[in-house]
Formats: structure tokens, sequence, C-alpha cells
């Protein structure tokens, strides 16, 4: 790699050359590009949950809704004039031209119908809305005859008769935004005292999708934009700080060739591929120029300067990349797809960016003019303090002298941060991807207060043992009345809408539209002809929203008035609970489908698997850091302040109340490679610099001196420079920013207060030097083997399905083997001798 | 009768007050309309048939409806009567539904519901609303009204007349016009495609096979498809028999509880 590194700084055309082919090749993947805003993807296609949901879909003629309200609250009797009525009905009319509407799937009062009392004996069949009321007495018996409708009411229209629903069927989720435009022209014809609001998951949806890739063309660019001129500010040079720039734009344009390239569509995940690679990109950068900077005037020659440089910092650059790598690539074994995609492709821009900088960056400074340097890099340290020196100056002196005090405030912010990170909910809600005042999420807002919720859950019922007609018994739709009755009681459910409300309505209709016989009849007969004559109306069909043609399937429409996850799991305890204490008169089993229920399950595979992820990745980069480091004890060490890093930011997010959700998910991987880089770089600077001295002091005042300035620019950088992702319209690009700051600032923090404080307790924990090589310590070793070990099973639990007899087959004699492996070690002094001569070498 | 129950939907439109809006080999849209009508509509004084009809949704999953039709003219070209009796699904046998058909003013409609022991009138406020969940509509099965429509005679060949209907009234229907084609031997109406205000055809029903049966032709097997959901209705009539006298007491209320074994076989 050295040889790579002065090749570069003396050829450097050529490197220029094949980075420029590497760019042209990327970018004529571009018009390849496929986009995919569907979190539906985050479940694999063979997932049960999702095949359940689609076939639901299939076979109750169910889709997803685009959902529009239209709340009118100057009126005194609400939506039910003639002025509002009349909206509504041209409005329908509108959106049934919409291409991509299922406009014979439509609800609305317009095209939906009734059954009313004509006269002694008589029922009516009718037209809910065949056109807009004349009068006001015509729009208020519409409104009576929809409140005395159990599937209107709660649905179409709102208790205080205030707000009416128009459920927009589409033909596919993607469609929606598009629609969503065309349905925002037509009500913009319509304005007057009526509100209009639109909202669904669907919607929430794909919105998301396109305001996203606004957000991808001005967040990454802005936070380029920022770190740019804090680069200026540092380093002064424009020519210089140029080169980190080009870093980061090719590794981000040839990461996304890549991922192009390969087929893989751009997914809410993948679009942040950018926002991530930036800061990893800047990193290495960074510290290069600040090594450059610090030593340029003692040299005068640059190319000599920068190859030195990068000697100097190659080690702790290559454990940096290496780490944020493993961090990533852990995120392949995630079982979300678009999560593996992001992981593996973040991981192979880790190590773009390093290659890159190690090539480019002294390519790229032999090419620069040496006349333009000529007032570069630090002048003499001791006159002239910036403004880092006078910080990190005292912070340096402060920590050695008071290490008890540091060390005891790490441990009381540690003690907090677990307790706050016992406090974290899991949860999450795609339409709280937006922020507060977006109009999707005022419309949330608004429509659930008013209805019994925008949010569907379907909870299928099905024979056990596949009998047909259970459905029509009238015990069993009795207990599935029950279960609704229930479940408003609990009142976690806005509303629920099932084949029993169905049939009660038309048998109370059919027998004189008396109250008291809003009931189930008593035969399976009763119901049958109740059902039957149901299918005399103009849509016929719509009975098969609720049950199969041939009963032996019931579908129990669940609305809720929150899309939150935990929301709806609490729905299903109640449901699991209910059906447990009440035995279902068939035998039944149950399944939920539904984008509410969808969301759950992979949510929950997300952060069971996040988990997973991240305590791999930490063994994986504790293993890394033991080699580094030459001892276990010592890795444990550099991983002090990652760890408290990681546990302070979750712990924050539990303390203050943010949802543990897809976003913080997925930055959990990019705490572990970030924050573990400072703490690579602080050790291995002053360990060198402690060889040559011996003398703890002063290798404190020189670490806190030219390595402490470099690490504290990148952090200053990096976090300044996502600030601006704070004030973005979607959420998940907010907690991007907020993780950036919070990762730089608290890692550099633990970096330089806790390390040294732990080092000037005992200096020999880091520094003395063994006289053997560490593998040759019997605990030593033994640790190492234990770790390889649980590194082997977490890989093979990310990759293969084996089951407890499979694991213990392969890890129990690697484990031997590993332990026979420290054993001759042990016996063998001559082989750990080599080994640590050729360690120091 | 069977012939014209079935057809009905083909001839609502049929004289008063059309005005003719063309000529063909001699004739007008309205003798020709009138013709078909005459041919496939007012067959015998009376008659009865069996029937099977099976709806098929989208996914191809079916349902199966059996039931015996009974149906007397008032008027020749005027009011009729139709008892209808079904035997399936098994659930919902004796169910009965009788209609009065009047010119000019709404029919009459009972429903008879055994399990509930409940006859019920059923007040309709337009005739195009489900037969019984199937893809025909109520005026498929009883007869669209004679004049609600324009009729314009738009093509021809050596086999069909095609002609175009505009109801007059955009009221309580939901279509915007549909055509007809009618066959030129023998006047059999033989296919009607419905289209929407946006032009966009969504329903279809076709004559799938015509025998002659005491000397009328008869349309034995007839299909209705939705385009919109992609679901189609087929019904097959069976034992057809054309002026069998009758009575016209079966044709009230007292016979919807009490079938009249004579022509009803409740097996």
């Amino acid at each position: 790699m050295k040889k790579i590194i002065k090749f570069s700084a003396e050829h450097p055309k050529f490197v220029v050359a094949v980075l420029a082919i590497a760019l042209v090749l990327s970018f004529i993947q571009y018009p390849k590009m496929k986009v995919d805003t569907d979190p539906e993807n985050m479940l694999s296609k063979d997932e049960f949950v999702r095949v359940f949901h689609n076939q639901t879909k299939k076979e109750f003629s169910l889709y997803d809704f685009i959902v529009l309200g239209i709340v009118n609250e100057k009126n005194p009797h609400g939506v039910f004039n003639v002025d509002t009525l009349t909206k509504v009905y041209n409005i329908t009319k509108g959106i049934e031209k919409i291409k991509g509407v299922i406009s014979y799937e439509l609800i609305s009062p317009v095209v939906k119908d009734d059954i009313e009392q004509a006269g002694i004996g008589t029922v009516r069949f009718k037209w809910l809305m065949p056109r807009p009321p004349k009068t006001e007495k015509e729009a208020l018996h519409i409104r009576d005859r929809m409140m005395a409708n159990p599937v209107f009411y709660g649905t179409i229209i709102s208790e205080d008769g205030k707000a009416l629903c128009i459920y927009v069927p589409i033909e596919k989720k993607s469609l929606s935004y598009q629609i969503s435009q065309k349905i925002k022209k037509i009500i913009s014809r319509y304005k007057g005292d009526e509100k209009y609001y639109m909202t669904g998951l669907p919607i929430a949806e794909d919105t998301f999708g396109h305001e996203m890739f606004v957000q991808m063309a001005i967040s990454a660019p802005l936070a380029g934009l920022i770190i740019f001129l804090l680069m200026l500010m540092f380093f002064k040079k424009i020519n210089l700080i140029i080169a980190p720039m080009i870093v980061a734009l090719v590794t981000v344009i040839i990461t996304m060739g890549l991922l192009i390239g390969f087929g893989f569509p751009v997914h809410i995940m993948s679009s942040m591929i950018p926002i991530f690679l930036i800061p990893i990109a800047v990193l290495s950068s960074i510290h290069i120029l600040s090594e450059f900077f610090e030593k340029y005037r003692q040299t005068g020659d640059r190319k000599k300067t920068i190859i030195e440089s990068i000697n100097t910092l190659f080690i702790p650059m290559l454990y940096a990349a290496l780490t944020t790598w493993i961090g990533f690539l852990s995120l392949s074994f995630s079982p979300i797809p678009p999560v593996q995609v992001f992981g593996v492709f973040v991981s192979t821009g880790v190590m773009i960016a390093w290659f890159i900088s190690m090539t480019f960056i002294p390519a790229y400074i032999a090419l620069i003019n040496p006349k333009t340097l000529k007032n570069f890099g630090a002048l003499n340290i001791e006159s002239q303090k910036s403004v880092l020196d006078k910080v990190l100056g005292p912070v340096g002196r402060i920590v050695v002298s008071k290490w008890k005090i540091v060390l005891f405030f790490t441990l009381i912010t540690f003690a907090v941060s677990i307790w706050g990170i016992s406090r974290i909910e899991v949860n999450d809600n795609p339409v709280k991807w937006f922020v507060k005042n977006h109009p999707i999420r005022i419309a949330d807002r608004v429509l659930n207060a008013h209805f019994g919720g925008t949010y569907m859950a379907y909870l299928v019922m099905q024979s056990e043992d596949k009998q047909t007609e259970i459905f029509k018994r009238p015990a069993m739709l009795k207990y599935v009345a029950r279960l609704q009755n229930y479940l408003k009681q609990k009142g976690d459910v806005g509303k629920t809408t099932s084949l029993a409300d169905v049939t009660k309505k038309v048998y109370m209709e059919l027998v004189g539209g008396s109250k008291q016989y809003y009931k189930i009849p008593s035969t399976k007969q009763g119901v049958a002809q109740c059902l039957i004559s149901f299918q005399n109306s103009h849509k016929p069909d719509d009975l098969w929203h609720f049950v199969t043609p041939d009963y032996s399937k019931l579908n129990m429409w669940v609305q809720l008035t929150s899309g939150d996850n935990k929301n709806m799991e609490k729905v299903i305890h109640q449901i699991d609970a209910f059906v447990k204490a009440n035995p279902s008169p068939y035998k039944i089993k149950y399944n939920w489908a539904g984008l509410t229920y969808v969301n759950v399950a992979w949510q929950n595979k997300m952060v069971v698997g996040m988990l997973r992820n991240f305590l791999g990745s930490f063994i994986i980069v504790f293993f890394m850091m033991a080699f580094l480091f030459g001892s276990p004890l010592r890795g444990l060490i550099s991983m002090i302040p990652l760890t408290v890093t990681i546990v302070f930011i979750y712990g924050l997010l539990g303390i203050v109340g943010r949802d543990y959700d897809m976003p913080v998910a997925v930055l959990s991987a990019l705490t572990l490679g970030l924050s573990i880089d400072f703490a690579i770089h602080f050790i291995q600077r002053s360990r060198s610099r402690y060889e040559q001295t011996k003398d703890w002091k002063d290798t404190a005042r020189y670490t806190f001196g030219g390595p402490g300035r470099a690490i504290s620019r990148n952090a200053i950088v990096i976090a300044v420079g996502f600030l601006p992702l704070l004030v973005a319209p979607l959420v998940p690009y907010q907690t991007v920013g907020f993780f950036m700051a919070a990762i730089m600032f608290t890692s550099s923090l633990g970096t330089f207060f806790i390390l040294p404080s732990i080092i000037t307790a005992n200096p020999a924990l880091i520094y003395v030097k063994k006289e053997k090589h560490f593998l040759c310590y019997p605990f030593d070793c033994i640790f190492l083997a234990v770790t390889i070990v649980l590194a082997v099973l977490y890989v093979i639990l990310g990759y293969t399905h084996i089951g407890i007899k499979g694991i213990l087959a392969i890890t129990v004699p690697l484990f031997i083997a590993l332990v026979c492996v420290c054993k001759c070690l042990l016996n063998n002094e001559k082989v750990c001798r080599i080994l640590n001569l050729k360690k120091e070498e | 009768m069977l012939k014209k129950f079935c057809l009905s939907w083909v001839f609502s439109f049929v004289l008063l007050g059309v005005s003719f809006s063309g000529y063909s080999a001699g004739l007008t849209v309205s003798q020709i309309v009138d013709k078909a009508n005459k041919v496939a509509y007012y067959a015998g004084q009376d008659g009865m048939a069996d029937v099977h009809m099976v709806i098929t949704d989208s996914q191809g999953r079916k349902r199966e409806r059996e039931f015996t039709i009974l149906r007397k003219d008032v008027q020749d070209g005027g009011e009729q009567k139709f008892y209808v009796y079904f035997y399936k699904p098994e659930d919902v046998r004796d169910m009965v539904y009788m209609v009065w058909k009047h010119l000019g003013r709404d029919d009459d409609r009972w429903l008879y519901l055994p399990a509930l022991d409940l006859v019920r009138r059923i007040a309709a406020s337009d005739k195009r609303s489900s037969f019984v969940g199937s893809h025909f509509v109520y005026e498929d099965v009883s007869g669209r009204g004679i004049d609600e429509d324009t009729h314009e005679l738009v093509s021809q060949d050596d086999k069909y007349y095609k002609i175009k209907n505009v109801p007059k009234s955009k009221k309580y229907v939901e279509f915007a016009y549909y055509y007809i084609w009618i066959r030129k031997d023998n006047f059999m109406p033989v296919k009607a495609e419905y289209y929407d205000s946006q032009g966009k055809k969504y329903r279809v029903i076709e004559a799938l096979k015509v025998e002659n049966i005491q000397g009328y032709p008869t349309i034995t097997e007839m299909k209705a498809s939705d385009l919109n959901t992609g679901g189609n209705t087929v019904i097959t009539y069976n034992k057809i028999q054309y002026d069998i006298n009758l009575d016209d007491n079966i044709f009230t209320e007292r016979f919807l509880r009490k079938p009249p074994l004579k022509w009803i076989k409740r097996k």
C-alpha cells in the first residue's frame, strides 16, 4: 500500500485519469436508476406477513386508499348542507375520472347504497346520494341515513357530522403521490367553508419518496457546502480543501453508480447513502490534511510531506476505515432487504473513500502549484495559538490532573444513560416521518380526531378445518360482534366493521327498521336470506370485502386513529387475550393484514435484527482493536469512549422520549463506525509518542496538540456540516443531523476526556510493551479465542438458518481448536518471540 | 315467456314516442326494434323455465343460484307478472321474488323470506340494482322502460343491426349509452354493450345459445360480464315451456308463502 501511495504522488495524472474513467463508468449507470418508495419492500417478497397481506387484499378485493377528508366547521349542520354535499358530489365525479383510481371501488356517499323503510311493510334499496341534494331537508335526510348505517358511521362520516371522507382506492401505491396531486387540483375548484385534507399510509409513503429526492438534492449538497466552508476556516486554502470535497463527491457518485449498475432500486434506505458517505469520506482526508498542515512548514516539500503524513496516519486510518466498514457490513445480516443493500453499499463506499483518499490526495497535492502553498501550514504553534489550542491545551492538563473526577462523571453519565435506554420505546409510523406542520401530518391529526381512524388493519378469521359457511352461523357472527364490542370498550380502536354489522343492519331494515331488531337473526337461513337481500343492491360485491363468497373467511375492518406501531401492537394483544379467554363457537384461526400491520411486522424484525447486528459488529470491532493494540485489555479500553457514546446517545433518546424507529436503528451502525475512529487515532498517535519519550505528561501534551486538532477539526466539520438537516421537512433527515452532531460531539469528548483519564490512572495499561506477543499470555489468548468464536457464531447466525445443533457442531470444535493453538503458543517461547519481533517491525 | 323474460332488457326501448333516425332495407329503427320485440318478448301468453345461474368473480370463485321463473302477460306488449321461486342456495330455499311490471309507473315488487317469515314490498328507486348478487341488474330481468332511450341505427351488415341507445334521462342510470346487436334473420337481440360517461365499455351481455322452442326462437344461455371487476354471470334455461295457462292467482301475495305445487317442485 505504501508503494501505491508513493506511486500516486509520483504519477498524479495517472491517478486522476483512472478516477475520471471510474466516474464516467458510474455516470453511465445513472439513467438506469429505479426508484422504490414502498416500505412494504422492507419485507422480502416471500415473507409470510407480506404474502398474507397481499392474499387478503386479493381475496377481499381490498385496495390501498388515499383518504380525502372534507370538513365544514362553519355550517351548523357540518358537511350536511346543499353546498358542501354538491361539492362532495362533484369531487367524487372528478376523482372517478382520474387514471389509476379504481373508480367502481370508490367509497363515497355518492356511490354507496342505502336500505331504508318506505312505508308500512316496504323497504327500499336506493343510492344514498345519486345526485346533489336540492334542499336543506334533503341534505339532512342524507345525514340521518348515513348516521343510521353502521358501515358509514365513523368511516365515511364523523360522529359530529362535520366531516366526511372519500376513500380513493388506487391501483398501485406508487401512483398515490401523482393521484393526490390531481385530487388537489380538483378540490382547488371547490373553495368555500370547507377544508380539505388528504392522508392515508400510501400517500404518506409515496409523498415521502417524492420529498426524499428533493431532500437528497438539497441536504447532501448543503452539508457538503458547510463542510467546505468549515474546512476553509481551518486550512485557509481553497485549492487544498477542494481535494476532500472531490473525494466525497467521487465516492458518492461511484457508490451510487455501483448500486444502480447492479440493478438495485433507490429505496428510502439507499437514498440516504450519499448523506452517510459524505462525512465518512471527508474524515480520512481531514486527518491527512491536518497532518500535512502541521508538517508542511517544517519540510516545505509537498510530495515528501504528504507521503510522510499518510505514512504516519496509515495504520489508524486503515483501522478507522475497517471498523466503519464492519459496522455497516453488519447490516447485510439484517433480515430486511433494503437494509442489507444499504449496508453493503455504504460499507463498499467506505472502502472506496479510503482508497481514493490514499491515492487521490497525494496525487492532488503533487499536482497543485507549489506557489499557492506559500503561506500554508501551521505557524509557530507556541506564538500563535488557535482557538482550538486554547481549548484543547487546558483540557489536556485538566484531564491529566483531575482524572478521578472525569471518571466519576463518566460513570454517572453512563448510569443515567442506561436508565434512559430502559425508557426507549420501539415505535414507528410513516406519517411521523413528516414534520409536525407538514400538510400530511395536519390532515392526519384533523381526520383522526373526527373519525374512527384512517389507519386500516384487517383481522382475517378463518375456519381452522376449512369448513365453509361458518360465518353464516348466528353463533359465529354473535361471537364476532362480541369481539367488536370488546375492542370498542378497550378504546384503542376507533371503529370496527364486520359482516355482523351488515347482517344486523339489513335484518333491522327488513323487519321494520326498529332499533330492537338491530341484531343477528336466530338461524343460519335467516342470516343467509338477509345477506341475499343485501345483494339486491347496486353494490352487491361490497359484501365480499367482509367475507369470502363461501363464508369460510371473515374480514373485520379495524380502524385505528394512530399509525403508531405500538398502538397496533396493543390491539393485537387485546384480540389475542379475548380469543384466549373466549373460545370461538367454531374452531377458527386468525391473522392480520393491512399496511398498518405490515409496518409492525417489519419494524419488529428490524429492531431485533439491528440489535443483533450491533452486538455482532461490536464483537468484531473489539477483535480488531485487540489486534491493533496488541492486547484484548487495550482493545477493551479503546472501546470505552465508543460504548459511552452509544449508551449516551440512545439514553438521550429514551430520556427525551424519542421513539426508536427505522432511521434511529440504522444509525446505530454509523455510530459504531464513526465513534471508534477518534479513539484509534488518539491511542495510536500517543503510543508512538510515548515510545519515544516514555513520559505520559509529555505524550498527553503532544496528543492534545496536532492529533487533537485533527480529531476536533473532524468532529466540528461533520457535526456542524450536518446541522442544516435539523430543519429538513423529513424527520429521518433530522434524525441523521442530530445523530451526526451527537456522535461527533460525544465521541470526541469521550476520547478527549475518558481515554486520557484512564491512561493517567495507569499509563502502563496502554503503553508498556510486553515481553512476549500478547497471544502468548494464557488469559489474553483464551479471551481472544472466545471473541473469535462469538464472531464466527454471529456470522453464521447472520447468513444461515442452522439450528442449535449445527451451531454447536461448528463453534465447539472451533473453540477447542483455538484453545489448543493457545496452549501450543504458551508452550513455545520461540514462536512467541518471533511473533513479537515481527510485530515490532 | 322465457325468451321474453330474458330478453326484455333488449326490448325495453320499443315504441312510444321514439323518433325514427334512419331507414334500412325499408325498415325504420322503430320497426326493427318493434319487430325484435314482437319476436323475442311476446312469445306465448305465458311461460316458465328452470334457471341455473353461475356467478363467477374475478378470482374465479363461483356461486350458484337455482330458481324457477313463471311469467304471465296481462296484456300483449303491456303489463307482465313474474314469480321467481328459489331452490338454491340451500339456505334461501322457498324464497320468492314477485314482480308486477307496469308501463309508465314503478313496478310492484315483493320479497318473501321464509326463514324470517317475512313478506316485504320492495320499493325501488331505480332498476339498476343487482339481481340476487349476479351481474344482471333488475332491469335486465324485468325490462327497461320502453321510452326511456332514444335509438339510432348506427350500422348493419348481412347478419345484424347495430343500434345505439341513449337514455333520455341520466338520472338513475350508470351508463351513458349502450349498443345492441339484433339478428336480421329472426330479429333476436344477441348482444349489448354498455359504455360509461368516459366512453369506456364496462359491461357486456351476450346470448351464448339460441334454440327453437315450440316454434319460438329462444335464448337458452346468456352471459353478463362486468369488465371493471372481471366477473361474469352465466344463466342457462332448462325445461322451457310456453302457453301453459298459468293461473292469475299465482301472482298474488297469498302464493308467496305457498308456492304453486303444480309448477314448483319443492324437492
